[in-house]
C-alpha cells in the first residue's frame, strides 16, 4: 500500500497525540488515582499505536504497545503510578517524538527505543498482578453467564461504572474458520469496542490476541454506555466475525442477584432481525463519551493559500476601488450604490481572512509544563507554573517565532530566579516557587508576561558588572536608576557565562531574546524587586503581515512609516531649523532631536522636488530612545498595511523595510526607520 | 539554453521590439505580458531598475530592459509592454517597446552572438536567430537580470 499520501496527516496527528500524552501523564502525576486521564493517556497512545503500525512504523508500533500494556495495568489498578513509571513513560513520550520527527525528516532513526521496552515490561511484571490463566479458557464459548474471573480491582471498576449508570458486557467473539488475520481482526474489534466504551480485560491478553495465540474465540469484558444489541452490531459490522455473543457482566457477589436478564443474546450476522426485540437488557442511554473534550471542530490549512486568499482579496478591494472611480465619473448613482453593499462585503471579508491566521498562543504555551517540570527536577527546586491566557490569539508567523525567546525566559526563570526550596524557607517564602505564564491583549498588541517570585535582579550587581566588562563606564552607571540598570542585561556581551554562575544570573542570551523581539515588531521590558522576584513583559504585535501606519507623501511618492515608531506629529516653520555641528536639529520640549529630510534620503530628483518654504511637516520617530525627525511634504493619513516582500532582487536596501499595495492598486514602499535615522 | 531540449529541434519565441531592432526570449521564460501600469520608484537602486509593480497583489520589480542594454531611450507609447519573464524562481518585469510575435525557429539557424558584435555587451546575448530578411538577437535572460551579480542593490 502506497502510505505516502498519508504521510502529512500521521505526522500531524502523530504529534497532536504526543503532546496529548505530554500533557496528560503530567496531569496524571499530580492526580495518579484520574482515570479519565488514564483513559485519554492510553487513547493517544493507542491511537499512534494504530496509526504507525498502518503506516508500517514499526518501532513507534512497538513502543507504544509496551506503553499500553504499562498504562492498561495502571488503568486497571493493578500498577501504582510510581515516580518511576511517570518518568519511564514520559521518556516513552520522548522517544516517540524523536522517532516521529526522524520519519519526517525521513532520517534514518538511530533511536534506540529497546531499553525502553526492556524497562517497560520490566515494571509491567515487576508489580503486576495480572492472572496469566488465560491460555486455558480460549477454546470455551460459555453460552452460560459470565465465565471470567475477575480480580477485585476489575470488580471495582465494573461497579463504579454501574454507579454512573453504564453497564460491563462480556462479548464472546468467534471468528469465522479460516480467518486469515486473526489478530488484525481481534484488533479491530478491540478497536470497534473502544469507540462505544471501555475494554478493561480481555481472555486471552492483549498480548495473546496480537501473537495469535487462540483458536478462533476470545472474549472481551467492555464497560459501556450502549445497549448489548448496539455492541453486538458494532462487532459484528466487522468482517470475518462469526458470532458475537454480549452477555451482562455478573460480579460473582451478584450471582443470584436480580439483575440477570432473562436469555443471552446471541445472534449470527444472517438473522439480526428476529432478535433485535430480545435485546431488552436494562441498559441507560447515557453517552459514554467524556472523552471528546476538544474543542470544536477544525481544518488544517496551509499557510501559503491563506496568503493566496489573502492576495486575492487585496485585488478584489482594489477592483472595487476602481469601479467606485468609475461611478463617481460617469455619476452613476445605481453603481455607487451597489458597490457601497459590496464594500461592507469585502471588508468583512477582509478582516475574516486575517481572523483565519490567527492561532491562540496555547499551541506554544502547552509544551512549557514538560519542560518546567523536568528543569525543576533536574535542579530540585518546586515550581508551580501558572499559565493565564492561552487562548489569546496571534498570527501564526509571530507564533511561529515566539517559542524560543519564551524558552529562554522560563529557563532563566527557573535556573537563577527561583531560589531553592530551604533558601526559600528561611526568606519565610512558600518553598514552592511560582512562575506566571500570562498571556493577554492590549489594544492592537499582545502581552506575554514571565514572572517568578525567585530572588530578582540586584540592579547593583549589574552595574558593577557591566562597568567591569566596560560596556558603561563608572559615570554611566552612577547615574542610572536601577529600573535602567536591570535593562543592562539585555545588552549583547553582557552575557557570558562568568555573569550566569556567579552574580543573580539573568543574561543569557537576553540580547538573543531582545532581538529576536524586535524583529517580530514586538518590545521586552523587565522590572525586578530583589527577593520578590522579576518580571519579563513582552509587547507584540498581532500579526506581521499587518500593520499600523502613516502615510506620508513625498514630491509624487507616496510612503509608509510605521506607527509603531512614530511620536508624533508637528509643523514647523524652517527657520525653527538650527545647525548644530554641520547638522541639521530642531528643539522639541527641550531636547534636540537630529532633523532627516526624507526627499534627500530618498534621492528624489531636485527638478521635482521645490523647496518649500511656508510650514514644513515634521514626523517625530523613534528607535529605542534615539529620536529623529522627518520631514516629509504632506501627511496623507493613518491606514492599515498588508507588509509585502520586495523580492529577492531589491533585498537589501536598508531604509527600505518593505512594500504594500494601496487602495488604488498601486505600490507603496514602507519605511525602515531604524535604518533611516542612523 | 536548457529549454531548447524539451522540443526536439525547435524553439518557440517571444519576439519584441528595442527601437527598431528585435529581440527575443524563450517562451518557457515568460509568464505573461502586460501594458504598462504605475510603477512605484525605489530609492538606492541601479538605474535601469525602474521600481516596483503590483501583479495581483504581489511586488514585482521591473527592469528598464534598454537601460539595462545601453540602448538609446525613447518615451513609452500605446505599444509598450512589460513582459513577465520567470528566471530562477525569480520573477521580474522587462520593459519593451512593443510585443511583436511569437514564432518558431529551428535550432539550426541559430547561431553564436559573436556576429553581431555591437551595441550590446555579448554576455547578455545568447544567440542570434537568422530569418528570411531578419535578424532576432537571443537574450540571455540570467546575466541581464543578474541574479545575485552587479544588478544587486548598490
Amino acid at each position: 500500500m502506497d502510505t505516502n499520501q498519508y504521510m502529512g496527516m500521521f505526522l500531524e496527528e502523530s504529534r497532536e497525540h504526543l503532546q496529548t500524552l505530554n500533557s496528560c501523564v503530567l496531569d496524571l502525576e499530580n492526580d495518579p488515582e484520574n482515570l479519565s486521564v488514564l483513559s485519554e493517556i492510553f487513547r493517544s497512545a493507542h491511537t499512534i499505536k494504530g496509526m504507525s503500525a498502518t503506516m508500517g512504523f514499526t518501532t513507534i508500533a512497538e513502543l507504544t504497545h509496551e506503553m499500553e500494556n504499562i498504562l492498561d495495568l495502571l488503568r486497571k489498578g493493578q500498577l501504582k503510578a510510581s515516580h518511576d513509571i511517570i518518568d519511564t513513560i514520559f521518556k516513552c513520550v520522548d522517544t516517540l517524538e524523536q522517532l516521529v520527527e526522524s520519519v519526517a525528516t525521513n532520517s534514518e532513526s538511530s533511536i534506540d527505543s529497546k531499553p525502553l521496552i526492556v524497562k517497560l515490561k520490566a515494571l509491567a511484571k515487576g508489580e503486576s498482578v495480572l492472572p496469566v490463566a488465560a491460555k486455558t479458557t480460549t477454546k470455551v464459548i460459555a453460552t452460560e453467564i459470565s465465565s471470567i474471573e475477575l480480580s477485585d480491582t476489575e470488580i471495582a471498576v465494573i461497579k463504579k461504572a454501574r454507579a454512573q449508570g453504564m453497564q460491563a458486557y462480556e462479548v464472546q467473539i468467534s471468528l469465522r474458520e479460516g480467518c486469515l488475520l486473526k489478530s488484525a481482526r481481534s484488533y479491530m474489534v478491540m478497536n470497534a469496542l473502544d469507540e462505544i466504551g471501555e475494554v478493561i480485560k480481555s481472555i486471552p491478553a492483549v498480548e495473546e490476541l496480537e501473537k495469535e495465540n487462540f483458536a478462533l474465540t476470545f472474549q472481551v469484558i467492555v464497560i459501556s454506555g450502549s445497549e448489548a444489541d448496539k455492541i453486538q452490531q458494532t462487532v459484528l459490522s466487522i468482517s470475518e466475525i462469526d458470532k458475537a455473543v454480549v452477555l451482562p457482566c455478573v460480579l460473582p457477589a451478584e450471582n443470584n442477584g436480580q439483575v440477570i436478564p432473562e436469555k443471552p443474546i446471541e445472534q449470527t450476522p444472517k438473522i439480526q432481525d428476529e432478535h433485535e426485540k430480545t435485546a431488552n437488557v436494562a441498559v441507560t442511554a447515557q453517552p459514554t463519551t467524556e472523552k471528546k473534550n476538544r474543542s470544536g471542530q477544525s481544518v488544517r490549512v496551509d499557510i501559503d493559500k491563506l496568503d493566496t486568499l489573502l492576495n486575492l482579496v487585496g485585488e478584489l478591494v482594489i477592483n472595487k476601488t476602481r469601479l467606485e472611480q468609475i461611478g463617481l465619473t460617469h455619476k452613476l448613482t445605481d453603481l455607487v450604490e451597489t458597490i457601497e453593499q459590496m464594500d461592507r462585503v469585502t471588508t468583512d471579508l477582509q478582516a475574516v481572512v486575517m481572523k483565519v491566521r490567527m492561532v491562540p498562543v496555547g499551541q506554544v504555551f502547552n509544551r512549557f509544563p514538560r519542560m518546567v517540570r523536568d528543569l525543576s527536577r533536574d535542579l530540585n527546586k518546586e515550581i508551580n507554573l501558572i499559565i493565564q491566557g492561552e487562548e489569546t490569539e496571534l498570527d501564526r508567523t509571530v507564533i511561529d517565532e515566539i517559542g524560543d525567546p519564551l524558552v529562554h525566559l522560563l529557563r532563566n526563570s527557573i535556573d537563577h530566579g527561583i531560589e531553592h526550596p530551604q533558601d526559600r524557607e528561611e526568606q519565610g517564602k512558600n518553598p514552592i516557587g511560582e512562575i506566571r505564564l500570562i498571556a493577554r491583549h492590549e489594544g492592537n498588541n499582545v502581552i506575554i508576561m514571565v514572572e517568578d517570585d525567585g530572588k530578582g535582579i540586584n540592579a547593583d550587581v549589574i552595574k558593577r558588572k557591566a562597568v567591569e566588562k566596560g560596556l558603561i563606564s563608572q559615570g554611566e552607571a552612577d547615574a542610572m536608576d536601577a529600573n535602567e540598570a536591570v535593562r543592562l542585561v539585555f545588552l549583547p556581551g553582557f552575557s557570558t557565562a562568568a555573569v550566569v554562575t556567579d552574580v543573580s544570573g539573568r543574561g543569557v542570551g537576553m540580547d538573543a531574546v531582545k532581538n529576536k523581539i524586535e524583529s517580530l515588531g514586538g518590545m521586552v521590558d523587565v522590572e525586578t524587586k530583589v527577593n520578590e522576584g522579576s518580571k519579563f513583559k513582552i509587547r507584540l504585535p498581532l500579526t506581521l503581515a499587518i500593520i499600523q501606519a502613516l502615510l506620508v507623501k513625498v514630491s509624487e511618492e507616496i510612503y509608509a512609516i510605521p506607527l509603531g515608531s512614530i511620536d508624533s506629529t508637528i509643523n514647523i516653520m524652517p527657520s525653527d531649523i538650527k545647525t548644530v555641528q554641520n547638522k541639521e536639529v530642531i528643539l522639541l520640549r527641550g531636547q534636540i532631536i537630529p532633523i532627516v529630510r526624507l526627499a534627500n534620503v530618498l534621492t528624489i530628483p531636485e527638478s521635482e522636488h521645490q523647496q518649500q518654504e511656508e510650514e514644513l511637516f515634521v514626523v517625530i520617530v523613534h528607535i529605542g530612545e534615539q529620536r529623529a525627525g522627518i520631514i516629509v511634504d504632506n501627511l496623507i493619513g493613518q491606514q492599515e498595511i498588508v507588509i509585502k516582500s520586495l523580492g529577492k532582487l531589491l533585498a537589501g536596501i536598508k531604509i527600505i523595510a518593505g512594500a504594500t499595495i494601496l487602495g488604488n492598486g498601486q505600490v507603496a514602499l514602507i519605511l525602515d526607520i531604524g535604518s533611516l535615522i542612523q | 539554453m536548457s529549454e531548447q531540449n524539451y522540443s526536439s529541434n525547435e524553439v518557440q519565441l517571444v519576439v519584441f521590439k528595442l527601437g527598431k531592432e528585435e529581440y527575443s526570449v524563450s517562451i518557457l521564460q515568460v509568464q505573461e505580458i502586460k501594458r504598462i501600469t504605475d510603477i512605484t520608484r525605489v530609492p538606492h537602486t541601479p538605474e535601469y531598475i525602474k521600481g516596483v509593480i503590483n501583479l495581483r497583489g504581489s511586488v514585482l520589480p521591473v527592469i528598464d530592459l534598454k537601460k539595462r542594454l545601453n540602448l538609446p531611450q525613447q518615451v513609452s507609447t500605446e505599444d509598450t509592454r512589460i513582459i513577465i519573464v520567470k528566471v530562477d524562481e525569480l520573477s521580474v518585469g522587462m520593459i519593451v517597446d512593443a510585443v511583436s510575435e511569437v514564432m518558431t525557429i529551428n535550432q539550426e539557424n541559430i547561431d553564436s552572438p559573436d556576429v553581431v558584435a555591437g551595441s550590446v555587451a555579448a554576455s547578455y546575448l545568447s544567440g542570434v536567430g537568422k530569418l528570411e530578411n531578419r535578424l532576432l538577437i537571443l537574450l540571455n535572460l540570467e546575466e541581464i537580470i543578474g541574479v545575485g551579480q552587479d544588478a544587486k542593490v548598490v
